[in-house]
């Protein structure tokens, strides 16, 4: 780490009093936002979660202690959405890195128009969740979007109700998600690729490897921490998913895409329950830092 | 010092005629447009039914001198948290809001909203002239003025003129069921009409060659407002909210009956009808898809615009059905969402936002309720009594009478809006469970245990005792007005 | 004759690669496609079946409309939004990057928990921060969305620039020290001078994540600040969606987005993955 490590001392002036606090004076600014804007907040969740406190009525808050947490224990709805969580987090993800690789593995090549092509298939993300969400529920539509009608078309079927059919709502979600986040696992393994020295390949070559044995037992094990970072980011971003669920199906038919993001949402800002909706949270929270933990692990694994 | 001083009064002395001055001019002013200048804020659901503030924009100002500045719209369906996280937080954003009078109760009991009377007074909002059941469920609470009528929802009943009257369809009909092929009186009868109708691609309909699917029926089935859709059969089995314990009776055997009736009509419905909201209900029944639907009022006078309709003049309105009682019918037709105007008690300008308010629910209402471009439906007695208003519209002027009568026939028979605090809590449950009972998640009898289940939680977590006495007072103002047993 | 074969083979290969690169492509831009035919259809061209692929003509009054419909207000309020709370996080993240980078203040420690604080799910902060901002009364203003971006955009920023700095040799700040600056003159003068490309690449980037955002835009704000998202969820009437107006306002949203993004595609490797990947 490149360092600044002689730090001469000259005077006893003012301007060398603020020289020598300089490092601190320099993360105060940034220190104190975060430490308003996070650890208030956090004090506060955290206090609340153990509160009943419902702004529907005029009624006081008072403190129940573990009762919100219980009530979520109990809670059918909430598992639901954990559910439904988990299969978004596994489907998608899993999905996102097998399409992600490919499409990496395909670009890994000179030709000629890779720097426009690449630009291209990096459009997806920049889009934001509001115009992705929008755009999908036409995609989606069932008797006049392109989706049903390409499938009636190739004669697949008579097409879904993608959005307002039990059985392929969180599906259309997880869909929806995976095409706008694969772009990014590909640019991320794709710098990871390119990042692997032509060298090992080449000894590879002169032991007579087929491609698919070069794949499995040099690019794979070379590519494994890059995976595992890119895998982790995604984890975390899906687990906390709202937007799309918000604005392409709203949670049903009925609970049936409900995510953990978006009932503590509901929680709060449609029941006005806060100390459920806090306590919500703080279980969130709980998982993501778990989650975050390994991220930074695997960071620090690659700094070393 | 006495230079200072002296420039110092000077000061005074200008800054007092100037003040004095423009405060002459203001007064001057007052006499002709006693809101000059005054910006007004205004919050709403989006789209149709904000037109008319932007239509009048500039009358208003001519006449009153208040500039619309803003109006702002939000989705449909999230009319309620989003006021709520305003009324929560008071910042004063909204001088007028439009919302569903479900949430009144609510909103007026926790004391979000100004009581109108005073301004009422000054400025006569015509409330004689509303109808009864719009007057005193929409717009007042514990005996105060809230809120202005600006938008009469009642659903009605909407069916395929051409295609009920056809000779052939009504032969078969008389062949298959062993009587005639007509307005369906009860929920069984609208059951095998929709039954009868929904034909596939390639059979005949009416004669023709069917180049799509044809359905019977069509429900509004998407999160939001279905509850309102079973409230209709609900209502019409004698249903109630809750016993005078505030214990729920929702998931009585007449609960489980009407939610079994509601998700027997969706065999009959187009295959995507769980994402059917307003719009996409409306578009099916305009495209011809469907034989029946029950709708809000304004899909008569959207049905005669060629624009949108393919259906034009072939669309008649009825009674919703309802069920046999001994020989007689009980109907119950819910009057989901209707529209109010409204003051927050943090907005800036009440009395301006109330001139505006008064002046879109009296001066406007009779264009704006007749208009094709808006989905504000008739809720005045002079709106009533004025098919020639409405004859340019929906075709003729007896085709405009019958519709006005239907509407306020539905009107009387009316199955009001559970509105006290927590409604739209309660409603969202109601709403959810009913949702997974139709999408096949859960039986009804077990959707509506679990709602049962949720209400009691609310209620308690609400303060049961209050709610009760609410609840109770409600039932009392119901039963005044001859809709509620 | 086996070369031939072989090589026969190979540009089969090659033709097969480059057509599911097509595929993929074309799959990965046809819901962009949408988008923008979708803003130039005509009222009366969303509802049919089959969905019109392409418009008979191009209808630009929906943009018209749409910049009525609020979409103005909208795009100035995102630019102010955005812009003044990028340009906070590069100010102070640059302070705090430097710091950490060049003298390691508070140790991992606190630049994780400054990382932390980034990974949190946003629903867990936008109930405190609705109440943190209404009890200081900046509900519906500037302030409270560029207040509450900092929570993301700051830490951001802290761990992009710090990577930068990190990469770049210190021997001249050193050099320098020796030479009689002190530590505020090196900083000014040869740091963040050689730090300005990162600058603009971390700020561009919190351009685009506060341009996006909607969970807290749609809970901070109401009247007199009124973002993108906001307005286009806005658009669903309950009597209608207004589908052309919000595919123009969308073609409007991300048209700005996507040039940046292209812009900084050779950090964006980096960008999106806080620095873990030095793509």
């Amino acid at each position: 780490m490149n360092r600044v490590t002689a730090a001469p001392v000259k005077g006893r002036d003012f301007n060398s009093w603020i020289d020598k606090r300089l490092p601190v004076l320099f993360v105060a600014p940034v220190v104190g936002i975060l430490l308003t804007l996070a650890i208030g907040p956090l004090l506060f969740i955290f206090i609340t979660s153990f509160m009943s406190w419902e702004l529907v009525s005029a009624a006081a808050p008072q403190f129940i202690w573990f009762r919100n947490y219980l009530n979520i224990v109990l809670d059918s709805r909430f598992w639901n959405a954990m559910k439904n969580t988990l299969i978004l987090l596994v489907g998608g993800v899993g999905l996102q890195l097998v399409l992600g690789l490919i499409t990496a593995l395909l670009l890994n090549r000179e030709f000629k128009l890779k720097r426009v092509v690449t630009s291209l298939f990096l459009i997806p993300i920049t889009i934001a969740p509001v115009v992705v969400g929008f755009q999908w529920r036409v995609i989606y539509h069932e008797s006049f979007g392109p989706l049903n009608y390409i499938i009636r078309m190739l004669r697949l079927g008579n097409g879904f109700a993608w959005l307002a059919d039990t059985r392929t709502a969180l599906f259309s979600i997880l869909v929806a998600e995976v095409w706008q986040w694969t772009p990014f696992v590909t640019i991320v393994l794709l710098a990871g690729l390119q990042s692997i020295s032509p060298r090992v390949y080449e000894a590879a070559n002169v032991d007579g490897a087929t491609p698919w044995q070069v794949f499995r037992r040099v690019t794979l094990p070379l590519l494994k921490p890059t995976i595992i970072i890119v895998a982790l980011f995604r984890v975390m971003d899906v687990f906390k998913i709202f937007d799309l669920v918000f604005l392409l199906t709203g949670g049903g038919p009925g609970t049936a895409s409900e995510s953990v993001s978006l009932y503590t949402y509901i929680n709060g800002f449609r029941y006005f329950s806060m100390g459920y909706a806090t306590a919500l949270a703080v279980i969130q929270l709980l998982i993501v830092t778990i989650i975050c933990m390994n991220l930074v692990k695997m960071m620090k694994v690659r700094r070393a | 010092m006495l230079r200072i001083s002296r420039r110092f009064a000077l000061v005074v002395v200008t800054m007092l005629a100037i003040s004095l001055l423009s405060l002459g001019g203001i007064a001057a002013g007052q006499s002709r447009k006693p809101f000059e200048g005054i910006k007004i804020v205004v919050f709403g659901d989006a789209g149709q039914n904000l037109k008319p503030f932007e239509w009048y924009k500039d009358k208003i100002k001519e006449e009153s001198g208040i500039v619309i500045d803003q109006v702002v719209g939000v989705p449909f369906t999230s009319v309620y948290e989003k006021l709520k996280t305003e009324f929560v937080a008071q910042t004063g954003a909204y001088d007028v809001v439009v919302f569903y009078p479900a949430y009144l109760g609510e909103f007026a009991g926790l004391g979000y909203l100004m009581p109108l009377d005073d301004f009422a007074k000054k400025y006569d909002p015509k409330l004689d002239d509303v109808s009864t059941g719009v007057r005193e469920l929409n717009c007042k609470y514990g005996g105060k003025l809230y809120a202005l009528p600006y938008d009469g929802d009642v659903l009605n009943l909407y069916y395929r003129k051409d295609l009920f009257n056809n000779a052939t369809e009504k032969a078969n009909f008389k062949k298959q069921f062993g009587r005639d092929l007509k307005v369906p009186e009860t929920w069984e009868e609208f059951l095998d009409i929709a039954k009868f109708f929904t034909r596939k691609k390639g059979d005949k309909l009416a004669g023709e060659t069917l180049k799509e699917d044809f359905y019977g029926s069509a429900e509004l089935a998407a999160r939001g407002f279905s509850y309102a859709w079973w409230l209709a059969r609900f209502g019409s089995l004698g249903g109630v909210y809750f016993d005078e314990d505030m214990k729920p009776l929702i998931n009585s055997e007449k609960g489980v009956k009407a939610l079994e009736l509601f998700k027997e009509s969706l065999k009959y419905s187009p295959p995507d009808v769980m994402a059917y909201g307003y719009e996409e209900l409306k578009n099916a029944y305009l495209e011809g898809k469907v034989a029946m639907v029950i709708q809000w009022s304004d899909i008569q006078k959207k049905a005669q615009d060629p624009r949108i309709s393919k259906i034009e003049n072939r669309s008649g309105i009825a009674a919703v059905p309802g069920s046999r009682v001994g020989d007689k019918i009980v109907r119950s037709a819910p009057m989901p969402v209707g529209r109010v105007l409204a003051i927050p008690r943090t907005a800036r300008h009440p009395e301006a936002a109330y001139w505006v308010a008064r002046y879109l629910s009296v001066e406007t209402s009779l264009h704006d309720v007749s208009s094709s471009e808006t989905g504000l439906d008739p809720y005045r007695k002079s709106h009533y009594a004025n098919p020639k208003s409405f004859a340019a519209l929906l075709g003729n002027e007896e085709a405009a009478k019958e519709y006005l009568d239907i509407v306020a026939v539905n009107l009387e028979n009316a199955y009001p809006e559970l509105n006290i605090p927590g409604a739209g809590n309660y409603q969202d449950v109601l709403d959810l469970y009913i949702n997974r009972a139709l999408s096949g998640e859960m039986t009804p009898k077990a959707a509506l245990d679990a709602v049962a289940k949720e209400w009691d939680q609310i209620t308690k977590k609400l303060g049961a005792a209050r709610q009760k006495e609410i609840y109770l007072k409600a039932v009392e103002t119901w039963k005044a007005l001859g809709i509620w047993q | 004759m086996k070369d031939q074969a072989v090589r026969s083979r190979k540009s089969w290969q090659l033709t097969l690669i480059y057509a599911s690169i097509g595929v993929l492509l074309l799959i990965s831009l046809f819901p962009v496609y949408w988008m923008f035919i979708g803003s130039v259809k005509q009222r009366g061209e969303f509802y049919t079946s089959p969905p019109v692929f392409v418009p008979k003509q191009l209808e630009w009054e929906n943009f018209g409309r749409a910049l009525e419909r609020g979409g103005a207000k909208g795009i100035k309020d995102s630019l102010v939004v955005a812009g003044l709370s990028s340009l906070l996080a590069i100010v102070l993240g640059s302070l705090a990057a430097y710091s950490i980078a060049r003298y390691g203040t508070g140790g991992d420690n606190l630049s994780f928990w400054i990382l932390s604080i980034r990974m949190a799910p946003p629903v867990a902060g936008v109930i405190p921060i609705f109440m943190l901002m209404r009890y200081a009364r900046l509900l519906d203003t500037y302030s409270a969305l560029v207040l509450a971006y900092c929570l993301f955009n700051l830490p951001f920023a802290v761990w992009l620039i710090k990577g930068f700095f990190e990469d770049i040799p210190a021997d001249m700040e050193g050099a320098a020290l020796v030479d009689g600056f002190n530590r505020l003159q090196v900083f000014w003068r040869i740091a963040l001078p050689l730090a300005v490309p990162a600058l603009i690449v971390t700020g561009l980037f919190c351009f685009i994540f506060s341009w996006n955002e909607f969970l807290f835009a749609l809970v901070l704000t109401r009247s007199r600040v009124t973002t993108l998202p906001v307005i286009i969820s806005g658009m669903v009437g309950g009597h209608e969606i207004m589908w052309g107006e919000i595919s123009a306002l969308s073609v409007l949203t991300s048209l700005p987005v996507a040039a940046l993004a292209l812009l900084l595609q050779r950090y964006l490797v980096r960008g999106l993955t806080l620095g873990a990947m030095r793509g």
